[in-house]
């Protein structure tokens, strides 16, 4: 069997989006294996529950780790590094999830006029909790 | 053996909206649901409305919701159900126009929409358009498909929004695209990339559990999702 191709269709809106969220899926689960295995590697070795897990995994940032016991805290994680790692962690989780919104309510209203109204909201909402998240990483 | 059939029933000239209306009737484990259908028209009620044609499962005129279930009538036995009452249902997603019978005017348009039929403008061979055995198995399953709506009207993504072209549309493109004779798949991969075509789907599978052909649909779908993303339609 020949190897059959046809030109590519041009990028629709829809399919960026819908490539996007299987990146962003795939690099939250990466990023938050590496912030979990270095919280580890870094010494954290007690209050193992849930909740502290997740902060570990999704929010590295000494102001989620400090009652983990790491030894030196605010050295291990108060660094450019994890600053930039948990810029990163935030913009693709609030864009795969609002994303996710999105795909819900397109679903419904399809391209009514509500459609660029409630994408704008949505966009808008992205917006402020991107600045809010990037102002809390660097400001604490 | 004695069956309770129970017929989501609306007649436009009467009824505000649709009931329930139970009849019983006199059954073989081995009956089709279409039997059952029939003896009621046929003996007890002959104002019962619903599509059948050739009663075999290939023409694709009565699929309806059975038990909850979208089915072919014609191929769901008695003996197949859960005891007690059959329930019958026209299909989700389409309006009704009379008891069992929906508008499938929607879905052929967007059956319409995907241009499901070979277009090749090369000048045709003396004989005909050879097509090696592998290159016929790569759409064969694709090829199944009778338009009954089963896989459309078992879909959420259709039911809350019919501009999606949905599953059924989607896989008579797949017969195409991956025709090895045919030369408009890009055409088809752009109608299908737009805001109501692939990326409608979530993956729900409720349309491969629906249909009554066994044919793969999600995994039809997610092919042609490929197919959009790299160009390539092996």
């Amino acid at each position: 069997m020949r190897n059959r191709t046809v030109p590519q269709p041009a990028m629709s809106f829809e399919y960026i989006m819908w490539m996007f969220t299987r990146i962003s899926g795939l690099a939250l689960l990466f990023l938050g294996a590496v912030s979990l295995v270095m919280a580890f590697v870094m010494g954290a070795r007690e209050l193992l529950d849930m909740p502290t897990l997740a902060r570990w995994t999704f929010f590295p940032n000494p102001n989620h780790v400090v009652n983990s016991k790491i030894p030196d805290v605010t050295q291990g994680w108060a660094n450019a590094y994890w600053q930039i790692m948990q810029i990163v962690i935030a913009f693709f989780g609030i864009s795969h999830g609002l994303n996710g919104l999105r795909v819900i309510i397109e679903d419904y209203i399809g391209n009514t006029i509500w459609q660029p109204m409630l994408r704008g909201l949505i966009f808008l909402v992205w917006l402020f909790f991107t600045i809010m998240a990037v102002f809390v990483i660097l400001a604490s | 053996m004695e069956i309770k059939v129970k017929i989501l029933r609306f007649n436009p000239e009467t009824d505000k909206r649709p009931h329930y209306q139970t009849f019983r009737v006199e059954a073989e484990p081995t009956d089709r649901v279409l039997d059952l259908l029939e003896k009621i028209k046929g003996y007890q009620d002959g104002s019962l409305a619903f599509r059948r044609s050739c009663a075999h499962g290939i023409c694709g005129s009565d699929a309806m919701r059975i038990n909850g279930m979208n089915r072919l009538a014609c191929k769901t036995l008695v003996k197949d159900l859960s005891k007690g009452t059959i329930t019958v249902e026209p299909l989700l997603g389409l309006s009704l126009i009379k008891d069992l019978i929906v508008d499938m005017d929607p879905f052929f348009e967007h059956y319409e929409s995907v241009m499901p039929y070979l277009v090749n403008d090369e000048p045709p061979p003396l004989k005909e358009r050879l097509q090696s055995p592998e290159e016929r198995e790569r759409f064969d399953d694709t090829t199944k498909c009778i338009l009954c709506a089963a896989c459309t009207t078992s879909c959420p993504s259709f039911w809350s929004n019919g501009r999606y072209v949905g599953p059924a549309a989607i896989v008579n493109a797949h017969r195409f695209i991956f025709d090895s004779r045919d030369r408009a798949g890009a055409e088809r991969l752009r109608i299908l990339s737009d805001q109501f075509g692939v990326y409608r789907c979530h993956t729900i599978f409720n349309c491969t559990l629906a249909c009554p052909r066994e044919i793969q649909i999600t995994k039809a779908i997610g092919e042609i999702k490929r197919a959009i993303a790299t160009g390539s339609l092996d």
